[in-house]
């Protein structure tokens, strides 16, 4: 199975996507997986293993870990350390001067007329920051309907359908969008949306609105639909795998000792799901922070996000001022996982 | 078909004699000595490097180039940005920059590119005074902002001089003027100016150009058809112009009047096409794109005169001796008329008329040059039909269109508080 997987994979990605400025996210989507694995009931064993054996000399695993350590020393480590240099450069006309200035820091915090009551600006922090702000705003909110939309399905992949087989079938169709480009599924939301998109027609031909509406595209309202859509799968999966190692047996002893089903939802299907919640939500919060091509795609570019900006910087070879907002973007990425972490201690519930 | 088939074999073979081979057989060759026909693979094995946008950099023109000329051009087409920054950091990385003279406030002090010698330019004579003075005839009027004339002229230093000199810092090549395209169905009238592009009639069917500089100098032409502003100079506004400016953008979008920002050519094509805007800034090529999809679609021609932009091609300043001698040849070659006649089919003008004539079929001419209906159905450069019989270019003649630029494609001395401003306006 894990074959025929892999191979859907590697030949129904187009040539066209291009991956290369995820790099970070990436790292991200790549290193969770173990944990996964670890979640299922075999692993904790052989993490104990791997950890008497590191206690032990821990000459092997050094080794093993090698590999892993270089790549995201080359490819994560160096780069993060050049963007970080790179902030603190000097520009003079889109040429890089390598003489350190604070000026980039100040442009991104400073607000002009701000303390000037008579100034459109008066008590406005300054336009990066609300752009966080407004990137932040969605995230959350998609990352709570992802929740809504994501757990019943994980819930009804792992406790209602029987079988093994099912389970996996059904859980890989929930996979198919990955299938094809980001880019993609995107830009399907346009016919199906757009003034003279599915849904209109189906308003018109239905008399309930006799012009077309254009609410559905190019507003928030569409920008936050294709958001959940494309992202929910990414919550499903985690939390479909910590619900599926749930001993059924515990659920049965609840229910003969007399638990309602809410109670069995709260005091056991709940917690026990949780770590699955969160590593849901942080791939999901991770991927969304990052967010730009959508914005342009679903919401006709009239919302920025920190993603655009650091693009619109790029594109004028303001290099120190796009890292700036790109080290923003990624010390609020970091407070945001730790604030997840901190309300589930995934190491805890391992 | 066929013919793109043979040049397409024809550019793999040159391209074939890699620089791998090519060592081995030069190892060789040197014991065994002379063989026929090697002087032509030893030129081969200094390819010329060229980068700039895919406006110019296509595969078809570098592979014709390196079979007409003999030695391997090697192209590379980036995006805006990695493009302006790949030219001005890593001028090593490249001989020839296929660059915009809107960027040269910022690459003539930076010195990356040397001063071009006209004297190594054939057919410097023939270059039309659009480049030059910015008048391509005698009566046209000179538009505001970063015309190619304001940058052109250089001494040997590569210090800017007046009037016309000896030295240059790049050769002006393909340009076009760009102003609003609209659907004559949705608009239900004729588009004449810029200011239509802000007209209540058309709130929440209006699209504008994602570019800050941009989209801010389509923004400026309306508020000034409007007569609600004026600017001193739109090509270097200060930052009380913009600021005003953005602020009336700003009550606009919070009024929904604008129903999306486009970022690439080809969503600008489907914004008209799926019917989501009337009326929107719009690069000329689109029109063909657009009616090509069913969809009617006019290209306004306003009465306050269109917004140019101009390419060229410069030389980095690394590039000496004989690669030099190549990057001569290369631009000399762009001047000749082939490369000119190719992106003609697409809707682009080059500074040598003339030349392109010889290499168009004079129907292809009438059309693209003259303003003229189409005599026959005309394929656009990959033999792909995309004009209709009868069918007439919008704008007019090429000298009628370039009789009235209003503004040229500028850097502004304000960029980056004009980009902070327009990240606030998308984001209000």
């Amino acid at each position: 199975m894990a074959v025929s997987v892999s191979t859907v994979d590697s030949t129904s990605k187009p040539p066209g996507d291009v991956e290369l400025p995820t790099t970070p996210d990436d790292a991200e989507r790549r290193v969770p997986p173990p944990a996964l694995v670890g979640g299922t009931p075999a692993a904790p064993a052989g993490f104990a293993a791997v950890k008497a054996d590191n206690r032990e000399g821990g000459f092997p695993t050094l080794w093993l870990i090698a590999p892993a350590t270089l790549w995201l020393l080359v490819f994560l480590v160096l780069p993060l350390l050049g963007i970080i240099v790179f902030s603190f450069w000097d520009t003079e006309g889109g040429k890089l001067i390598a003489d350190p200035t604070l000026e980039h820091y100040r442009d991104y915090f400073y607000t002009e007329g701000f303390f000037d009551s008579e100034s459109r600006n008066f008590l406005t922090l300054s336009v990066f920051i609300r752009t966080l702000g407004s990137t932040f705003y969605f995230t959350a909110l998609v990352m709570v309907l992802c929740l809504i939309v994501g757990y019943p399905i994980a819930y009804f992949l792992a406790m209602q359908v029987g079988s093994f087989k099912w389970q996996m079938a059904l859980f890989l169709l929930c996979m198919v969008p990955f299938w094809t480009s980001y880019l993609i599924r995107a830009v399907a939301w346009l016919p199906m949306l757009g003034r003279r998109g599915l849904l209109n027609e189906l308003l018109l031909l239905t008399g309930v609105v006799d012009k077309p509406v254009s609410f559905l595209l190019y507003s928030e309202f569409g920008y936050v639909m294709a958001l959940v859509q494309i992202y929910v799968v990414l919550g499903v999966g985690p939390i479909f795998f910590s619900l599926a190692k749930i001993d059924k047996a515990i659920i049965e002893a609840a229910r003969d000792m007399g638990a309602t089903p809410f109670q069995i939802f709260r005091e056991i299907i709940g917690p026990l799901s949780l770590p699955g919640v969160a590593i849901g939500m942080i791939f999901i919060f991770v991927m969304l922070m990052g967010e730009f091509a959508t914005a342009v795609v679903v919401y006709g570019g009239k919302a920025s996000t920190t993603g655009t900006v650091i693009l619109n910087y790029y594109a004028i070879a303001n290099y120190p001022f796009a890292a700036v907002n790109a080290l923003m973007l990624m010390l609020a990425m970091m407070i945001g996982v730790v604030i997840i972490l901190r309300v589930v201690d995934i190491r805890k519930e391992l | 078909m066929t013919t793109k088939q043979k040049r397409k074999t024809e550019r793999s073979s040159s391209r074939g004699v890699s620089r791998r081979t090519l060592m081995g057989t030069a190892a060789g060759a040197a014991a065994v000595g002379a063989i026929g026909g090697f002087p032509a693979i030893v030129r081969a094995a200094d390819p010329i490097r060229t980068i700039g946008l895919g406006v110019s950099i296509i595969n078809e023109i570098q592979g014709q180039a390196s079979t007409d000329l003999g030695f391997p051009v090697r192209g590379q087409a980036l995006g805006y940005g990695a493009m302006f920054g790949k030219m001005l950091n890593q001028n090593d990385q490249y001989e020839i920059a296929e660059g915009y003279f809107n960027d040269m406030d910022v690459f003539i002090p930076s010195k990356v590119w040397q001063p071009i010698d006209t004297t190594r330019i054939k057919e410097w004579d023939k270059v039309t005074n659009l480049s030059k003075t910015g008048k391509l005839t005698p009566e046209s009027a000179v538009g505001q902002g970063d015309a190619p004339f304001r940058h052109l002229w250089l001494d040997e230093n590569g210090e800017r001089v007046d009037g016309p000199s000896r030295y240059i810092s790049m050769v002006p090549a393909w340009h076009n003027a760009d102003s609003i395209g609209y659907n004559p169905e949705e608009t239900g009238r004729k588009i004449e100016s810029w200011a239509e592009l802000l007209h209540p009639d058309f709130a929440g069917r209006v699209a504008l150009l994602n570019v800050p500089q941009i989209g801010v100098m389509d923004a400026a032409m309306a508020v000034e058809a409007m007569g609600i502003m004026t600017f001193k100079d739109k090509g270097d506004m200060s930052k009380a112009e913009i600021d005003e400016l953005i602020n009336i953008l700003i009550d606009k979008k919070r009024a929904d009047h604008f129903r999306a920002f486009w970022e690439s050519f080809g969503q600008s094509v489907n914004l008209m096409v799926s019917g989501e805007v009337a009326i929107q800034s719009m690069w000329s090529p689109a029109v063909t794109a657009i009616k090509a999809e069913g969809v009617p679609c006019i290209y306004a021609f306003p009465k306050e005169g269109m917004r140019g932009w101009h390419g060229g091609l410069a030389i980095s300043a690394k590039v000496t001796g004989k690669a030099l001698d190549q990057a001569y040849e290369y631009i000399n070659w762009w001047l000749a008329g082939w490369p000119g006649a190719f992106v003609a089919r697409q809707g682009y003008y080059m500074s040598v008329p003339e030349n392109v004539k010889k290499h168009l079929e004079p129907e292809e001419w009438d059309f693209w040059y003259e303003g003229k209906p189409a005599a026959k159905e005309l394929p656009d450069p990959f033999d792909t039909i995309i004009v209709e019989k009868d069918e007439v270019r919008d704008g007019g003649s090429y000298w009628d269109r370039f009789k009235n630029i209003a503004v040229w494609n500028s850097l502004m001395t304000e960029n980056d508080y004009l980009v902070k401003r327009w990240t606030e306006f998308l984001t209000a």
